[in-house]
């Protein structure tokens, strides 16, 4: 018994992407000591935020055996548009309010795709680009092109919101910033779903094998609508969340975002095929990114070789996972 | 039959685009297509209001585009494709000078005429205006920061990429001119790229505060550094301990002038730059092209007495910068 749980921890992606992980963290305070300063770590949770829930959007998706590169674009529009609703109230009120209006515009575009997908039986791929590109310009055309840096006062606040916060000595200020309960709020809710709920086993199973899926008895159609609505509604979430802890509601920001995404996500153990990944893996992948690119300065790598390290270290990365899992693929035949 | 219909159509169609082509300009309505290096953000908006206004004074056919996010090939493609539609004259401001060589060499080939702004170092231009000289508006911002600093201590530059000509040309200016006048300062690592994104900077600038201890200020390049330093800044509570002096936008950096987080910003009047541009594409299109030359008068603000290069005679500068502080933030609206 204890033999066997041994080996299911050293099959599993997400017991490796940790020790690279570690390794890395190990790596990169042994070149700087300040690695390890709160500072530091309180400012690398704090850039997992906004990317780890995109990444638990795009993950639902991946499962599924779909994809969505439209999120940045219907993240940027959910912001956009609620605040510049709110400026034009003059809102004052709780936070509630724009985190709800940023998530149903999300969820509401989440469902455009899906009923595109399902009615016309296009490939995903093709769909979201569309989507996300018409969403884009629409934004610009129609709502305006203008960085909004006068945010309603409920959305500064939150950027402010810390639950840790202490003065050094020097005068200076160490905070973790409370939006990184959001992100663990929502991963915790959709491992329970993915892992304990039929609604997760179905997407699952329509990720695996659709017709299988069918024959059981899943509604793939219904399953698909959920899918895409839930990762619109949580681009909603991350684009205000992004929007407040920048403090600038730019239409034209988280251009090119849906890339570190879905390396996130694909590093994290998630098959592009469906079927296959977990939020723990998600999550990990994520903190790799966010790991990688946030600590070149600190081991002093020159702006010119940031990109090559970035590109190196990712393909590195998702080699070993890939040969690994096709390593122990081998193992389960033989 | 019905083949030859068409053929028929699409060649008359043709001739009359052709007739109603060559009749506007005939009217002395030329068509010049300002193209910046990305369109969307506060800077360039406000080129395109300059754009705009003055094809309402001329009556020319007067309009700004510009690629959706800031890339070298996609600025290259925009203008083949204005290339291919015969406009009489192009207005850029490019993003990398070496990308756009071989296409504005195409333009000029096709006998279009080609004004360039932000890259003194092109070849391929009928006549290059900047809004003054690069290395002075990096010294006067290093001015200012060595103030701030009492002369003392390490800084960080940034520059939106690499390969803009301008920006690394102002941070070069900036960094003789501490050479010269503040021997005790120095540069805590070498220039940091930010690809114009707010995000990136306060990222960036953060993990710099956390690996150079002995960081006391940052001369900001590109306009979101100092949104992005602000907050860092503002952030870990050091204010009147870390300074910061660059580019910006009072729009965008505003908040962090204001509650002392930043000391000042810098910049051009896009506005007037866009209408520079324009007047001096129309002078040649006119055959007027000698109102440019040394010390003339252009009749815009910052470029009363324009100065040529000694070495390269189509290289004209104005002297148009303005310094924003706490104290006169308030004068401006974009």
């Amino acid at each position: 018994m204890n033999t066997l749980s041994k080996n299911r921890l050293f099959q599993r992606n997400e017991f490796w992407l940790l020790c690279l992980l570690i390794v890395l963290s190990l790596t990169v305070g042994a070149v700087n000591g300040a690695f390890w300063s709160a500072n530091n770590l309180f400012s690398l949770f704090k850039s997992t935020i906004v990317t780890g829930i995109f990444a638990l959007g795009v993950f639902l998706v991946i499962v599924s055996g779909g994809i969505d590169i439209s999120f940045p674009a219907f993240a940027v529009f959910s912001f956009y548009i609620t605040v510049k609703f709110l400026l034009s109230i003059k809102y004052t009120g709780t936070i509630l309010l724009p985190f709800l209006m940023s998530m149903t515009f999300g969820a509401c575009l989440g469902l455009v795709n899906a009923l595109l997908l399902s009615s016309f039986q296009l490939a995903p791929l093709i769909v979201t680009l569309g989507t996300g590109s018409a969403v884009t310009g629409f934004l610009r055309a129609f709502v305006g092109t203008a960085t909004l840096s006068n945010l309603p006062q409920p959305l500064i606040d939150f950027s402010r919101w810390n639950i840790y916060k202490k003065t050094l000595a020097d005068g200076s200020i160490v905070s973790f910033s409370g939006a990184f309960l959001i992100l663990l709020v929502l991963a915790i809710l959709i491992h329970v779903m993915m892992k304990r709920t039929t609604l997760g086993r179905g997407i699952y199973a329509i990720g695996g094998d659709e017709v299988a899926a069918k024959r059981v008895g899943f509604n793939v159609k219904r399953l698909r609508l959920f899918v895409y609505s839930f990762t619109g509604a949580l681009a909603g979430i991350a684009g205000i969340i992004h929007c407040s802890l920048i403090r600038l509601a730019n239409p034209r920001d988280l251009e090119g975002a849906e890339m570190e995404v879905i390396a996130a996500v694909v590093l994290g153990g998630a098959s592009l095929t469906g079927g296959k990944g977990s939020v723990a893996g998600t999550l990990l992948g994520v903190a790799l990114i966010v790991l990688i690119k946030g600590s070149l300065i600190l081991v002093g790598v020159p702006s010119d070789w940031q990109k090559v390290v970035i590109g190196l270290v990712l393909i590195t990365a998702t080699g070993l996972t890939a040969w690994r899992s096709r390593r122990s693929d081998e193992g389960g035949r033989a | 039959m019905f083949r030859k219909v068409m053929a028929t159509s699409v060649l008359l169609m043709c001739s009359l685009l052709l007739i109603t082509g060559s009749a506007s300009t005939a009217e002395g309505n030329f068509r010049i297509a300002t193209v910046v290096k990305v369109d969307g953000i506060a800077w360039f908006d406000r080129m395109r209001v300059g754009v705009d206004e003055y094809a309402k004074e001329t009556g020319h056919d007067l309009w700004m585009v510009g690629p959706a996010k800031a890339d070298a090939a996609e600025q290259v493609q925009i203008i083949e494709d204005l290339i291919a539609q015969g406009v009489d004259a192009l207005c850029i401001v490019p993003f990398s000078v070496e990308a756009l060589e071989p296409v504005l060499k195409k333009a000029r080939d096709a006998g279009i005429i080609v004004i360039v702004h932000e890259a003194s170092t092109q070849q391929n231009a009928d006549l290059i205006i900047e809004a003054f000289d690069n290395h002075a508006y990096g010294a006067n911002i290093m001015k200012q920061l060595g103030e701030h600093m009492g002369g003392e201590g390490g800084y960080l530059c940034t520059v939106g990429s690499l390969t803009s000509k301008s920006q690394n040309e102002w941070i070069d200016g900036a960094i003789a001119y501490q050479k010269e006048h503040f021997p005790n300062m120095y540069e805590v690592a070498p220039r940091i790229e930010t690809y114009d994104d707010a995000t990136i900077d306060y990222q960036k600038i953060k993990e710099a505060l956390v690996a150079h201890k002995d960081l006391k200020g940052v001369c900001g390049g590109p306009m979101p550094t100092s949104a992005g330093a602000g907050l860092a800044i503002e952030e870990r509570g050091l204010q009147g301990k870390v300074f910061f002096v660059g580019t910006g936008l009072p729009s965008i950096a505003g908040q962090y002038l204001e509650n002392g987080a930043i000391q000042a910003i810098q910049f051009w009047d896009p506005a007037i730059a866009g209408k520079v541009m324009n007047k001096i594409a129309i002078a040649f299109l006119e055959g007027k092209q000698d109102i440019v030359k040394d010390q003339a008068d252009l009749g815009f603000p910052g470029f009363e007495s324009i100065r040529q290069d000694p070495e390269k005679k189509n290289l004209f500068y104005g002297a148009g910068w303005v310094v924003v502080t706490k104290e006169n933030v308030d004068e401006y609206n974009f």
